[in-house]
């Protein structure tokens, strides 16, 4: 392997780090209220708003029904709105977010959704707050689960990037389309499978091992 | 004195279903009382009313005076710090451990962080749990893990402990344990203890009193005594006491008539027993008195709330027996003649 091939993967690998860590941080920071939200005013819920609760879950079926690279693309003006430009790797960030949003209030719906009604009984008959019922028991109760979907999302992420060469975002999918697939170059390609397979496999123990930790 | 719960005329209904039809009682400080029904009779329903969860739709529920079905969320909030509760299922946050647990009704309360583990401490002596503070609910048994439920309940000093099946999911041994730390605690802190369950068994334990609740209603209100009495015509307490009282020998159940025989005979009876009957040499004062030889079959005295109490059944043969069941009529608690079967079968 040259060592220019080597500066490439390194570059590309940098920049879908970049992406994937901002946009499920991004993800996380807001799907979580999101997600918080659709099941306070759900049904049986600590703040019945049935009305708003489909409303919200009607816009997000509606960006996870869009597949991530006409995303991209429709995202543009946005992108050039939020980040002052539609092109590279910051660029990319703003639609890998808008996609990853949902994505994420989807899996923590479902988490908070497992948590023991049971407890939030208990917990509302000791005379304890809303507030301290989100925080003390849905939010703490779900914490192994809500660890195992932000796991699942930056997977998802890491795949999502690879779409973002299409407004120069860069990355390590760019980088295997551009070189391995368009010119040929087997050894990029394989190089960029190599790297994908260590990065998600790095992320997915780690996440377990944090999941199981906080099991008890 | 005041009660410390007084329930006037509740009612409550979901949609055309009537859970809870005027129900009303009123309990003293310090009373232990269980509150018995199978399932569906609206003992759960009563349960959310009275820990303020559910407003009642008619009546109302006083609460050291207060009268909760007219408090606002926000008062309520407050009302429900005063009671404990101690669930089936225990409750227990996973997340947190055990001191954890116990610390969330403090935190709630507003108790100044500094004196939490100084009470987690007392209330772990308290509950046999010296130690366990930071063990999470995962490493407990099911014993346990009530033990810790109880000394939550207990944590934010509530006027009134309210245990829904708190001894249904655990084993006979651990009910034995957590039943008596429960009678403890009535003891030594004087707590008031309302027991929700479907066992008649637990409640025969140590409830001082026993209300009956059957398809919403309020049937029975009395010592266990009370309802054995009852319990020949009442189908509802009948049941209940099912599980409690000796039941016929198969072979005598088999053969058991309903009327007297024309063949020579025995008559199978039923005696309730307590108090000084209890201790009344019966058996000896039939033979000298009637000539009426009497077998034991089934059943034997035990202590029911603190008394010395008998649920028998016994075989009676012999020359004046209906003098014989005029006597136990009048020197027991309650008699009842079961059927007759055949003296050789």
């Amino acid at each position: 392997m040259s060592p220019l091939i080597l500066k490439l993967i390194l570059q590309s690998t940098e920049q879908t780090l970049e992406m994937v860590l901002a946009s499920t941080a991004i993800s996380v920071l807001l799907g979580l209220p999101l997600a918080l939200f659709m099941i306070a005013t759900g049904p049986r819920g600590l703040y019945r708003l049935p009305f708003a609760a489909r409303l919200i879950g009607m816009i997000v079926d509606a960006v996870r029904a869009v597949p991530f690279i006409i995303l991209l693309v429709l995202l543009i003006p946005v992108t050039r709105f939020v980040a002052g430009t539609s092109l590279g790797t910051e660029a990319a960030i703003v639609p890998l977010s808008i996609a990853g949003i949902p994505y994420f209030a989807r899996i923590a719906e479902m988490a908070l959704r497992e948590v023991d009604s049971g407890l939030i009984d208990a917990v509302r008959a000791m005379g304890g707050t809303r507030l301290t019922i989100i925080r003390s028991v849905l939010i703490a109760e779900a914490m192994p689960s809500l660890v195992t979907g932000v796991t699942v999302t930056l997977i998802s992420m890491v795949g999502a990037s690879a779409m973002a060469g299409v407004i120069g975002a860069g990355g390590l999918g760019d980088l295997a389309i551009r070189y391995g697939y368009q010119r040929f170059n087997t050894t990029v390609m394989f190089g960029v499978v190599v790297v994908l397979i260590i990065m998600v496999s790095v992320m997915q123990i780690l996440g377990n091992a944090l999941a199981r930790w906080l099991k008890h | 004195m005041r009660p410390i719960l007084d329930i006037q005329h509740v009612t409550h209904a979901f949609g055309h279903h009537t859970a809870l039809h005027d129900i009303s009682f009123s309990i003293k400080q310090g009373e232990v009382v269980g509150l018995i029904g199978r399932s569906g009779a609206g003992k759960s329903t009563l349960l959310r009313c009275l820990c303020a969860l559910e407003r009642p739709q008619q009546g109302h529920i006083l609460l050291d005076g207060v009268d909760l079905t007219t408090q606002t969320e926000r008062q309520l909030v407050r009302a429900r710090r005063k009671i404990g509760l101690v669930f089936q299922h225990f409750n227990l946050l996973t997340s947190r451990t055990v001191a954890g647990n116990i610390a969330l009704p403090l935190q709630i309360a507003g108790r100044p962080r500094k004196d939490h583990a100084k009470r987690i401490a007392e209330l772990l002596a308290l509950v046999g749990l010296e130690g366990f503070e930071d063990k999470y609910p995962s490493q407990l048994s099911g014993g346990q893990k009530q033990r810790v439920g109880i000394a939550r309940a207990l944590a934010a000093e509530p006027t009134l402990l309210l245990c829904d099946e708190a001894t249904s999911a655990l084993d006979p041994e651990s009910t034995n344990s957590i039943l008596a730390l429960l009678a403890d605690i009535n003891r030594t802190l004087g707590l008031t203890i309302i027991l929700i369950t479907h066992e008649m068994e637990v409640v025969r334990r140590f409830a001082q009193r026993i209300l009956v609740l059957d398809h919403g209603r309020l049937v029975e209100d009395g010592s266990l005594l009370d309802i054995l009495r009852d319990g020949q015509e009442n189908q509802t307490l009948h049941k209940l006491l099912a599980d409690i009282r000796p039941s016929l020998p198969a072979f005598i159940a088999e053969n058991l008539s309903p009327s007297p025989l024309t063949e020579p005979h025995k008559t199978i009876i039923r005696l309730v027993l307590s108090g000084d009957s209890a201790t009344t040499p019966l058996f000896s004062m039939l033979y000298a008195h009637y000539a009426v030889k009497a077998t034991l079959l089934q059943g034997g005295v035990t202590t029911i709330s603190q008394r010395l109490s008998g649920d028998i059944i016994l075989s009676l043969e012999g020359e004046h027996i209906e003098q014989a069941l005029a006597f136990l009529k009048t020197a027991t608690q309650s008699m009842e003649v079961l059927g007759y079967v055949p003296s050789h079968p």
